[in-house]
């Protein structure tokens, strides 16, 4: 499990599971239906959406600017995510198996891309647990939300080491 | 934030970044999700910062509930509202007073 990723010439090799590479090929269609649907099945506003496309403004004497901000970059900020996810997406269906390992090559771009990607998934899957106090990534199996709540502190596992790479 | 990793002590203050002659002031907001490691990660790459200041800044935003990341006119502080809001963190903008 240990160094997921590592910086090879002007490339991040990524090396996991064939496990862990099944688990996240699923996750970028699923945040794609999210951010593209922007509400519940019931028609209600998504909290998901709220909380990846914040207010700028909080008083409430610049609730006119917070409209024009929300109008200039919703679309920008929407665009950036989706094609975050067509980077990852990519580099996903690239990989193979080889001794067991699955491995691929990002580019720079699709490194920052994972980054990305892996921290919205995490922001979405926060909103849907109803997380609000510090997550330390200890999961109590006897919860319900526990698959969940595993897949969140994997995602946090992930991104931590990629941080770690990029910073180098 | 989260926190799968130590955090060092800070060893210097961070909260005198602005200019008061300057109207508007962006605020990093904590919250339960982003890592300690990854905001520090985004200031640094969007704000130019040095480790340590970005480093202070995260933990000003994990222990106070927020932080001033940066100053300026309106379009400016806009701007990198725009951009924290890119990486997923959480950020306002208001006028300084």
């Amino acid at each position: 499990m240990a160094g997921a990723f590592k910086r090879a010439g002007g490339r991040v090799r990524v090396r996991l599971s064939p496990q862990e590479a099944a688990v996240l090929r699923n996750l970028p269609d699923q945040l794609r239906g999210v951010l593209t649907a922007e509400q519940l099945p019931g028609g209600q506003p998504d909290p998901v959406t709220a909380r990846l496309f914040p207010p700028a403004y909080r008083d409430a004497g610049d609730r006119e600017r917070e409209e024009e901000y929300h109008t200039l970059v919703h679309d920008d900020l929407l665009n950036a995510r989706l094609a975050n996810l067509d980077l990852m997406a990519g580099s996903l269906a690239r990989g193979s198996v080889s001794m067991r390992r699955w491995t691929v090559d990002l580019s720079e771009e699709e490194a920052m891309a994972w980054l990305g990607v892996l921290n919205d998934l995490r922001l979405a899957l926060g909103v849907r647990l109803g997380i609000e106090e510090d997550f330390d990534g200890r999961v109590d199996e006897s919860d319900p939300s526990a698959p969940a709540m595993n897949l969140l502190a994997y995602l946090g596992w992930l991104e931590e080491l990629l941080v770690e790479t990029l910073s180098a | 934030m989260s926190t799968t990793a130590p955090v060092r002590e800070r060893t210097e203050e961070h909260d005198e970044i602005t200019d008061p002659d300057i109207p508007w002031i962006v605020i990093v907001w904590n919250d339960p999700i982003n890592l300690m490691s990854y905001v520090v990660f985004v200031f640094q790459k969007l704000f130019g910062y040095s480790k340590e200041k970005a480093t202070g800044l995260m933990l000003d935003v994990h222990h106070k509930g927020k932080a001033v990341v940066s100053s300026g006119p309106r379009e400016k502080a806009e701007f990198d509202v725009f951009r924290l809001h890119g990486h997923g963190l959480w950020a306002t903008m208001q006028k300084d007073r």
